[in-house]
């Protein structure tokens, strides 16, 4: 099944990548991510933050500031709360431990600018914005029991950060950035996934 | 197109190493943590006009549509456990033929759902080609009763029966109803713990 999951990653790594190689236009980061909830996400789900995620940018660059393409990751969320006693029904009460637990996998279209592009600097910052799909997977279980609802919801996200390249107008380097994540859940009384993630890794051209 | 295919395998070996690190909540259960008290009441139900109850001196044993009666040692600790927290809130025991206010049934459930493997045999070709076996282009044949398993899961439940007012009403009204499911529920050592929940999360059981 893990197999199965990670298959749609590498096919559209492949595809994007074959379409653009030859341009030597194309460029990756891969990042780790650390991963805040937000709001109802925080106050209703987990508040817990999640130290298990990744990010991964396949991006074109159309100009010296800006570079457009695909977005992916995966981010995984879980708390578990100490027994506590919920009202199940009309007359009914249930005593247990609560475990939630989300998977968010965002495939986003990415837009990425570099104000000072073309400037002599050995840190350029950069601005990104990404809208699209928040594939998410929320598991909830009151003691052993419970269940999961696997959707896709819009997804935006906003963020900032800097590149620092290898060398001087190098087409490598480090990548360090944050980004605000509105992922669309609305179901069952819950509202969103939103979530702020810090992120670094390398950027790197794919050709 | 080397480093290309490097990057590839990089991503998707982190990718991969992520998938794995995923908390997956059952696996940070303890048994304890696995159960679940559930209790329902008669929202009409006066619980402090009670005084007396009376319980059933063995459980009965519900296995996906037949029953019968048992005492195994951990019912009869759920039987000593139902008398300490009912006596611990004002209920007085009493014999059956002495007209109690309350009956209490104890009752251990099985249900058992039955499934099928039908994916993995529907594909068998496709991970063991016949070719293999030096029988290219023959299907396999699979006998329909192969591949079938059954998953059996347990609860404990203890139903309170209003007696009092049988006569008046011309039923037996379940007044209260407690749930015990989870793993350990069948150990006599768990027995107390869970009647305790139960009446823990139902303040109203009072008789006065």
């Amino acid at each position: 099944m893990k197999a199965l999951k990670i298959a749609p990653f590498v096919i559209c790594i492949l595809l994007v990548s074959q379409l653009n190689a030859q341009t030597g236009k194309v460029k990756m980061d891969i990042q780790y991510s650390y991963a805040l909830p937000l709001g109802s996400f925080k106050n209703d789900v987990i508040n817990n933050s999640s130290p298990r995620g990744v990010t991964g940018d396949i991006l074109y660059n159309l100009n010296n500031k800006l570079s457009l393409g695909l977005g992916l990751g995966f981010q995984d969320f879980y708390q578990k709360y100490p027994r506590d006693v919920y009202k199940t029904g009309g007359n009914e009460s249930t005593s247990a431990v609560l475990s939630n637990s989300v998977q968010i996998i965002p495939v986003l279209a990415k837009a990425e600018f570099y104000p000072l592009e073309g400037k002599k600097s050995p840190v350029q910052p950069y601005i990104t914005a990404g809208a699209g799909l928040g594939i998410t997977s929320f598991t909830q279980y009151l003691g052993e029991f419970g269940g999961t609802d696997n959707s896709a919801s819009f997804m935006l996200q906003g963020g900032a950060g800097v590149i620092v390249p290898f060398s001087q107008r190098g087409t490598s380097g480090f990548k360090l950035g944050a980004n605000y994540n509105m992922v669309s859940y609305k179901k069952n009384g819950f509202n969103n996934f939103d979530n702020l993630n810090v992120q670094a890794g390398l950027f790197f051209p794919l050709k | 197109m080397k480093s290309k295919h490097l990057v590839i395998a990089a991503f998707a070996l982190s990718t991969a190493t992520f998938f794995g690190c995923t908390k997956e909540p059952l696996n940070n259960l303890n048994q304890e943590e696995t159960r679940i008290y559930v209790t329902n009441k008669d929202s009409t139900a006066s619980f402090s006009s009670y005084k007396t109850y009376s319980i059933s001196d063995s459980v009965a044993v519900l296995n996906n549509g037949s029953s019968f009666k048992d005492l195994s040692p951990s019912d009869q600790a759920y039987i000593d456990a139902v008398n300490k927290y009912m006596q611990q809130r004002g209920y007085t025991l009493v014999s059956k033929e002495s007209n109690p206010d309350i009956g209490i049934d104890v009752n251990r459930i099985y249900n058992t759902a039955t499934g099928y493997y039908s994916d993995y045999w529907d594909g068998y070709g496709g991970y063991w080609d016949p070719y293999y076996w030096g029988y290219g282009g023959y299907d396999y044949y699979i006998p329909s009763s192969y591949g079938i398993y059954q998953i059996t899961e347990g609860a404990m439940s203890i139903d309170m029966l209003d007696l009092k007012n049988a006569g008046s009403k011309n039923s037996i009204d379940v007044i209260w109803n407690g749930l015990i499911r989870g793993e350990g529920i069948f150990n006599a050592t768990n027995a107390d713990s869970g009647v305790k929940a139960l009446f823990d999360q139902s303040a109203y059981l009072q008789s006065n």
